[in-house]
């Protein structure tokens, strides 16, 4: 069947028009502008890689806030995706009520990640929050204790509102494992097997390439991370919380500082094809077993 | 057969346990707070209320207007939506089905989307919005929202096209029907589950999205749902039962949507992640 090829044209053109608008358009922008001077009122001149040696350089606020980036995925990746996947493995036994469990684990994902910030800002609130009521209730006294504001306890309470919550892994993972043929279990049974033998020789080698998708899923929606953290500490106590999303959007937003703030969009695109095209690697994503 | 009670089952159910308080908890301590007045949620976070009537709910209705967040909620997501699945799954049959020069080059762009942390983009899109005179507007937020979901969705139907027999479509031609009327009366019924697919994690993309709609709108007249929720922070500092009322108002639907309809979301959660 031969098509008239302006039929084509006209089915793709508006998908490819709203990919310009939104992405194709934009990236120029961020990659071009990054070597400029720009600023509200008009502020526009050619400084090359200044804005970049300056970040490296010259700027402690770029240096926590891609430290953090970097240490939260990290976390997620391996921490986050480990305790999904540890999860995961228990359900796939189909214990009973593992199809409750599963449904209560995806409860904090499906709420919006900006009622999940308000609602965490009340848990650790000092004055009636849970976990300070619930810690009084177990020991007897009054236990104070600002979790978001404090020096020491600010960077552990807003890495705990997306670390133990592993809702997404857990139903990717329990989706490959039990699409494992039986048989293939049942030949390694026969073999003698232990349960333990079977889980960490047979049925992890065998979603490895799922494994790799919740590693790309957990670590890229770290570079995404704005509304847990602009909803709780807004990046402090000082810059002790902030990542790059949220200086990029204090940079553009507050200090109208474009040029520098298109940089950090730079860095963040720069750190998402590294992150994806690694993980890729490491779990030899484009290999199949079978 | 019984079961034996070995430490391992233990330790496994208090594993399983702790997660379990640490998701239902919060929820269920917000909710409960909903009915308490102040000085019950200063006093004690576990006792129950002292009464069950809706005094915080009320409170919180007349102090910010929840329903036109809703209703701009139901707006932006539903037309975002329909209009991602349209422009998108014309494309990805044109890119599934006809070989033509460019095809791997047009696959190849869009998918270099999925590469980008979208807080990248954050201020080109603001001045583009503010160029075309969109910004503040809940047209702003559906072109973004639809273009959010493009590489998920671009997936998601291409592989489905792929997998539709093409001579159900060869017949149609046989039988004189166009280009368009084939597609949209043949292949886009087909395809119908694959779309939903689509259809359902482009809806709780822009249900749930809330850097964008943060610095693309400003009034309360288009603002989302989400953003309540920043307003009620700062708006009901003082009524604590009015801000929980708030929060339930929003997270109840959500987790009522998803208990009745889990198969289905969590089937395209895993299908938009993997093919994705």
């Amino acid at each position: 069947m031969k098509v008239k090829r302006w039929k084509l044209a006209a089915f793709l053109l508006p998908c490819l028009l709203l990919f310009a608008l939104i992405y194709l358009i934009p990236l120029g922008m961020v990659f071009g502008s990054s070597f400029f001077e720009w600023k509200a009122g008009g502020v526009f001149n050619f400084i090359g890689l200044d804005n970049y040696i300056n970040a490296f350089t010259n700027d402690p606020r770029m240096i926590t806030a891609l430290k953090n980036t970097v240490i939260w995925v990290l976390m997620q990746s391996t921490i986050h995706v480990g305790l999904g996947t540890i999860i995961a493995f228990m359900l796939a036994r189909k214990m009973r009520g593992w199809k409750v469990l599963r449904t209560i684990y995806m409860f904090p994902n499906v709420v919006s990640a900006a009622a999940l910030g308000v609602i965490f800002l009340n848990v650790f609130n000092p004055k009636y929050g849970l976990i300070n009521s619930f810690i009084s209730q177990i020991t007897g006294n009054d236990f104070v204790k600002n979790w978001f504001f404090d020096q020491n306890s600010a960077f552990i309470t807003v890495t705990w509102s997306w670390l133990l919550y592993t809702g997404m892994i857990i139903i990717i993972v329990l989706a490959a494992l039990l699409a494992i043929p039986e048989d293939v279990l049942e030949a390694a049974r026969i073999d003698g097997a232990t349960e333990m033998q079977l889980n960490l020789q047979v049925k992890l080698p065998l979603i490895r390439t799922t494994l790799g998708t919740c590693v790309i899923v957990a670590a890229t929606s770290m570079l995404r991370e704005f509304e847990l953290i602009y909803l709780t500490t807004q990046g402090g106590p000082g810059d002790l919380t902030i990542n790059l999303p949220l200086y990029l959007y204090k940079t553009s937003m507050t200090d109208n500082n474009y040029g520098y703030a298109n940089m950090m969009g730079v860095v963040l695109i720069v750190a998402g094809v590294i992150t994806v095209y690694s993980i890729n690697k490491l779990f030899r994503m484009n290999e199949s077993d079978y | 057969m019984k079961k034996k009670l070995t430490l391992g089952s233990v330790l496994r159910f208090l594993f399983l346990g702790f997660f379990v308080a640490i998701s239902v908890g919060p929820l269920l301590w917000v909710i409960m707070s909903s009915f308490k007045t102040n000085k019950e949620i200063l006093s004690n976070a576990f006792a129950l209320p002292s009464s069950w009537a809706p005094v915080g709910y009320k409170a919180a209705l007349e102090m910010a207007p929840i329903g036109t967040f809703y209703k701009n909620s139901i707006i932006i997501s539903v037309v975002s939506t329909v209009l991602n699945v349209v422009v998108v799954s014309m494309a990805a049959y044109v890119l599934a089905r006809h070989k033509f020069r460019g095809n791997t080059f047009i696959v190849l762009l869009l998918s270099m989307s999925m590469l980008i942390p979208t807080a990248s983009l954050l201020m080109p899109i603001y001045k583009i919005m503010t160029a075309l005179k969109l910004l503040n507007t809940r047209t702003a937020l559906i072109l973004v929202y639809a273009a959010l979901g493009l590489p998920t969705s671009l997936f998601l139907f291409r592989s489905y096209f792929q997998g539709i027999p093409k001579e159900l479509e060869e017949a149609a031609y046989i039988d004189g029907a166009g280009f368009f009327r084939t597609f949209f009366t043949i292949v886009f019924p087909l395809a119908k589950p694959g779309l939903a697919t689509g259809a359902i994690l482009q809806f709780l993309t822009s249900w749930n999205e809330f850097m964008f709609a943060l610095i693309l709108t400003s009034d309360t007249s288009v603002r989302t749902l989400p953003l309540a929720l920043n307003y009620f922070t700062s708006q009901f500092s003082f009524n604590y039962t009015a801000m929980f009322a708030a929060l339930t108002m929003v997270i109840l639907p959500s987790i009522i949507v998803y208990a009745v309809l889990q198969e289905q979301i969590t089937s395209s959660m895993v299908d938009g992640a993997v093919k994705g």
